[in-house]
């Protein structure tokens, strides 16, 4: 993404901002650059000394953060029991995949990976499509009740599932989606954040570039779909991050949405691991590395686009 | 942009694949419940550990192959999320044909007819071979409405280990209910422990842990008292036979005999406290053998619960029943049958160190694979329970009366609620679920 | 970021004048057919659902068999029912701790990470990946490291000569770890909201105030907490409705115990709509929860228009 393609997300509506800031403070800068120079030799050494503090600082944190992560892992890899043996052990004694074996040998891991990742994929292409759709009809569209639709998605988009998920429980028991994939994912996809998102994305799209396409002809659709979908890459993979993120950690409808074992999600056979007489928490440990690390994975490759979804909605 | 439209398409293409082979593609079919009316199919709706799964999986084969052509198909759910989905499925007419259901929950469905009448299907002398006990678990309103499938009991299991390094004899310990220790004698144990033990440890463990809390009546009925008057409907917890049995189970709390994590409504179950070695001593099923042998680094052994004005123990297992609306109602009845029958019933107890429920196979009868020495105890303790204790576990009201023990035992022993409200509530409870 | 403003562009439909009207039409009727599929799906999972859970609330139903109109009977026992009270008290708690540490942490180590620092971009992302750990794996992790009889940090204590602490047996710790493990989940979100807000302000600002002779900590409080305000509004509603909602976390650390000391209104709506069959009870809790929500929802909405979000 260059910096001069649409101004969009507000990340980079920031970051134009204040590059223009920057320049403008370049050049104030400039003109009293003499006079403030011997001051900050002065401070060069203490400056020095305030990094290595300040490192000390970042290192503690980042260290007591991931802390709980590396505690997984340890685990994870640990012969069962040992975490709850007495003595301080604070890596596994010896380092083994036997909580691993186990868990894919006593139960449908695979299967429960594989409902995580369909549910995941049909929860995001149906919201994000229909979430581009709406957003862009809110932006660009004049239409009569335009307003008082988003004023209602807008009143609806806080609200938790469990205020109202007695009753969304028996809509989907009787509609006949009641432990089948459907059931978690349709309601998953009523859901309005994404809307927000992209109205806000589209919003910043110059009307005369729409206007330029109708005047030569192009009805609305070939519009949205040759014209607006190519410049919105960017909300594109923002939305299908955060949205793939949120079903797949997803925990509370799926628990209460799907009945048979074998359409469990990673989350609800966690839980099912847990609620076993004697619970194993190694393999526990590990079930848990298995579910995390496909989230962790994409998270650090695409990590600009999470961070910028995350500001721009306030996921969790 | 770092990834194009088909690259990303791939990747969804990539990711999908084989996921939709591994989950069969099955999720997006309507419900399974009925087996879609077919004339021989079943659906059975359980929970079960590991070693219940596994015979549960062999016994139905063997019925698949000793009816041709019939299918039954096996759902194991958590324990947790059963019941909600039973009520769900029920309430859509989507419900399997055949679930499992403790003797607590039982009482609900059948007092609501959501159960199939097996009267028709069991004559006097079928009866007859099942413990009477048992048979009126399964029975509302004189009709049979499920076959008492097991039923286990909770004994008192010990780490020798541990009792000897607090100079308690292994060979002093009570053998059979004649010797059982008297809830004085049981004390008196407890404190040797507690003096012993170091501070995290604890002297032992009682199993009344959420859906468990019912077991604390074990108490209330060794102390001689009751929760429910004979005619089914009057409290009768408010007595000095209950105020006694929770002024003794209270001050587990408060003497430290028993782990603080240990209350009514703690997430963390007794079994687990005990095979870590956290308790001494712990009041388990005899279901939880299997684990223990497997998950206990200490030696142990099982002994009869403490006794006060009689013995008495908790009505665990589990009954199989058919739901009202099967379209197989016959077939099903069969299943049931099969999975009583003796020999089926002797292969899942022995596998899962269970009790049977026939009289013929009561005794040393069933060829338990593992700790086979142990089991003597609970069979014995078995045949501590009462009629009456069994009309007042499995009346209708109970599933809501588990709910309010769970919240007074747990402010009586965490919160400090006295024992005069506590028995006040609880009668208040029994008088509003039995309405 | 003000996702919460409701003012679209002029869409300028400047065509031909007799064919305006024409042009509108359409363009009503495409929109309308845009907005449809999320509509629809709305509607049927989201509007419908809290109609029928007004209805659900005056029934008493144990989830099969027949329901029986109650009347207000359900409210009237919210009102007496002590745990109702405390589960309410319990969120508020909990919001009232989380949300103000979560905040000051978060500003703490944006200007920290906004700083010269070696190794920045590590940092970051360090403090930001819990976020994509989810609720329940995190709810796994802490119950062994919280874990009361020989959990990791109970075994650190005694290592080190102190005496454990009852996470799981009293109310008060059992709420201080499930509120740590919350903070853990969403500092990293916090950070990087005020990391945005940091790098709009302009750092002629700093230097003009250094001129002046104002210390580290004076430039701290008169400029950066200031200039970061519209970022604090946001956080703290997102930081509120997220604290008003957690229930991964308590379901499978605590399940809302000991006692009922960890128990929140979500938690509370789930176990009697979910756990001991009194769904009529359960939604009435459920409407109370709505309704909390959407006037949070209009006070924010109210504030924010008067008021410049992060942006």
């Amino acid at each position: 993404m260059t910096k001069t393609s649409a101004p969009a997300l507000g990340v980079a509506t920031v970051a134009d901002r204040q590059h223009t800031a920057t320049a403008l403070t370049r050049r104030a800068r400039a003109s009293r650059r003499d006079r403030s120079q011997s001051w900050h030799r002065n401070r060069s050494n203490e400056a020095r000394k305030g990094i290595a503090w300040r490192t000390l600082i970042a290192v503690i944190v980042s260290l007591i953060v991931i802390f709980p992560l590396y505690w997984m892992c340890v685990v994870a890899f640990s012969p069962r029991g040992e975490v709850f043996e007495p003595g301080l052990h604070l890596w596994p004694s010896t380092f083994t995949f036997e909580n691993f074996r186990n868990v894919l040998d006593q139960y449908p891991v695979v299967t429960w990976f594989g409902n995580s990742v369909v549910i995941g994929v049909f929860v995001t292409v149906l919201t994000v499509t229909v979430n581009l759709l709406a957003g862009y009809a809110f932006a660009q569209l004049r239409f009569r009740g335009r307003n008082t639709v988003f004023l209602l998605g807008l009143a609806t988009m806080m609200i938790p599932v469990q205020a109202i998920m007695v009753a969304q429980f028996k809509l989907v028991v009787g509609v006949g989606i009641f432990g089948t994939y459907w059931g978690v994912i349709l309601p998953a996809a009523a859901a309005a954040f994404g809307i927000f998102l992209a109205r806000q994305f589209f919003i910043g799209i110059p009307g005369e570039i729409i206007e330029a396409a109708r005047i030569d002809g192009a009805g609305h659709i070939r519009i949205f779909l040759q014209v607006v979908l190519p410049l919105c890459k960017p909300l594109l993979a923002v939305l299908t991050l955060l949205t793939l993120l949120g079903s797949w950690n997803d925990f509370a409808w799926p628990l209460t949405a799907l009945k048979n074992n074998d359409l469990f999600t990673l989350p609800i056979g966690m839980l099912y691991l847990k609620n076993q007489t004697a619970p194993d928490y190694n393999s526990i440990m590990a079930l848990a590395l298995i579910s995390v690390l496909p989230m962790v994975i994409l998270f650090l490759i695409f990590q600009r686009y999470f961070v910028q979804g995350f500001t721009r909605t306030g996921i969790r | 942009m770092k990834f194009s439209k088909k690259r990303s398409a791939a990747l969804i293409g990539m990711a999908l694949a084989p996921a939709l082979t591994l989950s069969g593609c099955s999720g997006f079919g309507g419900g399974s419940g009925s087996g879609g009316g077919d004339s021989g199919s079943l659906t059975f709706t359980t929970w079960a550990s590991k070693s219940e799964e596994t015979s549960f999986t062999e016994l139905v084969k063997k019925f698949e192959s000793e009816h041709k052509g019939v299918t039954v198909k096996l759902n194991v759910v958590p324990y947790q999320q059963m019941f909600s989905n039973i009520d769900a499925q029920l309430s859509s007419a989507d419900a399997p044909d055949i679930f499992r259901v403790d003797y607590g929950n039982l009482g609900v469905y059948s007092s609501q007819n959501q159960l199939l009448d097996l009267s028709t299907y069991f004559d006097k002398d079928e009866i007859a071979t099942f413990n009477p006990a048992m048979w009126q678990a399964i029975s509302y309103d004189g009709k049979p409405y499920g076959v008492p499938h097991q039923t286990d009991v909770s004994a008192l299991l010990v780490n020798t280990d541990l009792l000897t390094q607090a100079g308690i004899s292994v060979d002093s310990l009570p053998k059979t209910q004649n010797d059982a220790w008297t809830w004085d004698r049981f004390s008196g144990v407890a404190a040797k422990l507690r003096a012993s033990l170091p501070n995290d440890k604890y002297p032992f463990v009682y199993n009344w842990q959420q859906a468990g809390a019912p077991r604390w009546l074990s108490w209330l009925f060794q102390a001689g008292g009751n929760l429910i008057a004979s005619d089914g409907k009057t409290p009768a917890i408010d007595s000095a036979e209950g105020a006694k049995a929770l002024d003794f189970t209270k001050s587990f709390f408060e003497k430290n005999w028993v782990p603080p994590t240990s209350s009514v409504k703690s997430p963390t179950y007794a079994d687990s406290l005990f095979s870590e070695g956290t308790a001494a001593m712990g009041f388990l099923g005899s279901f939880l053998v299997p684990d223990l042998a497997s998950l206990a680094k200490f030696n142990w052994t099982a002994i009869p619960l403490p006794t006060d004005k009689r013995a008495a123990t908790d009505l665990g297992g589990n009954a199989l029943v058919v739901t009202k609306a099967t379209k197989n109602p016959k077939l099903a009845a069969t299943f049931l049958k099969f999975m009583v029958q003796a020999d089926s019933m002797s292969t899942f107890c022995a596998a899962t160190n269970e009790l049977p429920t026939r009289t013929d196979l009561s005794g040393d009868k069933i060829a338990y694979q593992v700790r086979k020495d142990v089991m003597p105890v609970f069979v014995g303790q078995a045949a501590t329970i009462q009629p009456s204790d069994v009309k007042q576990l499995t009346s209708p009201a109970m599933s809501a009366i588990n709910t309010a023990l769970q919240d007074q035992l747990d402010a009586a022993f965490i919160s400090g609620q006295s024992t005069g409200n506590t028995l006040t509530n609880l009668t208040s409870a029994v008088k509003e679920a039995s309405r | 970021m003000s996702i919460m403003t409701v003012h679209g562009p002029d869409a300028n439909a400047s065509g031909p004048r007799t064919t305006r009207r024409d042009v509108r039409l359409t363009e009503s009727l495409v929109g309308w057919g845009f907005i449809s599929p999320n509509l629809i799906l709305m509607v049927i999972f989201l509007f419908l659902p809290i109609l029928w859970a007004i209805q659900l609330s005056l029934q008493e139903t144990k989830g099969f068999g027949t329901p029986e109109w109650v009347g207000w009977s359900n409210y009237v026992k919210l009102v007496t029912d002590p745990v109702f009270w405390q589960s309410m008290g319990n969120t508020i708690v909990f919001t009232l701790v989380t949300v103000p540490i979560d905040l000051a942490a978060g500003l703490g180590l944006a200007v920290l990470f906004n700083s010269a620092l070696p190794a920045r971009g590590i940092f970051r992302t360090i403090i930001v990946l819990p976020m994509v750990i989810s609720g329940v794996a995190s709810g796994m992790i802490a119950m062994i490291i919280f874990y009361q009889s020989n959990g990791l940090i109970n075994k650190i204590l005694v290592a080190m000569g102190l005496s454990p602490i009852s996470w799981q047996s009293q109310g008060v710790p059992a709420m201080i770890s499930v509120i740590v493990v919350a903070i853990w989940l969403r500092v990293g979100f916090n950070m990087i909201i005020y990391l945005a807000g940091l790098q709009s302000i302009s750092p002629e600002l700093y230097e003009a105030a250094r001129i002046d002779g104002a210390s580290r900590w004076q430039q701290f409080r008169r400029l950066t907490v200031l200039l970061v305000g519209p970022s604090t509004f946001f956080l703290l509603v997102m930081n509120v409705i997220a604290s008003f909602q957690v229930f991964d976390l308590i379901f499978v650390m605590t399940g809302g115990g000991p006692g009922n000391s960890t128990s929140v209104l979500v938690t509370y709506a789930y176990r009697n709509g979910f756990q001991i069959r009194e769904q009529g009870y359960g939604a009435a809790i459920g409407i109370v929860i709505l309704i909390i929500t959407l006037v949070f929802t209009f006070i924010q909405w109210k504030t924010s228009r008067t008021r410049d979000l992060v942006e």
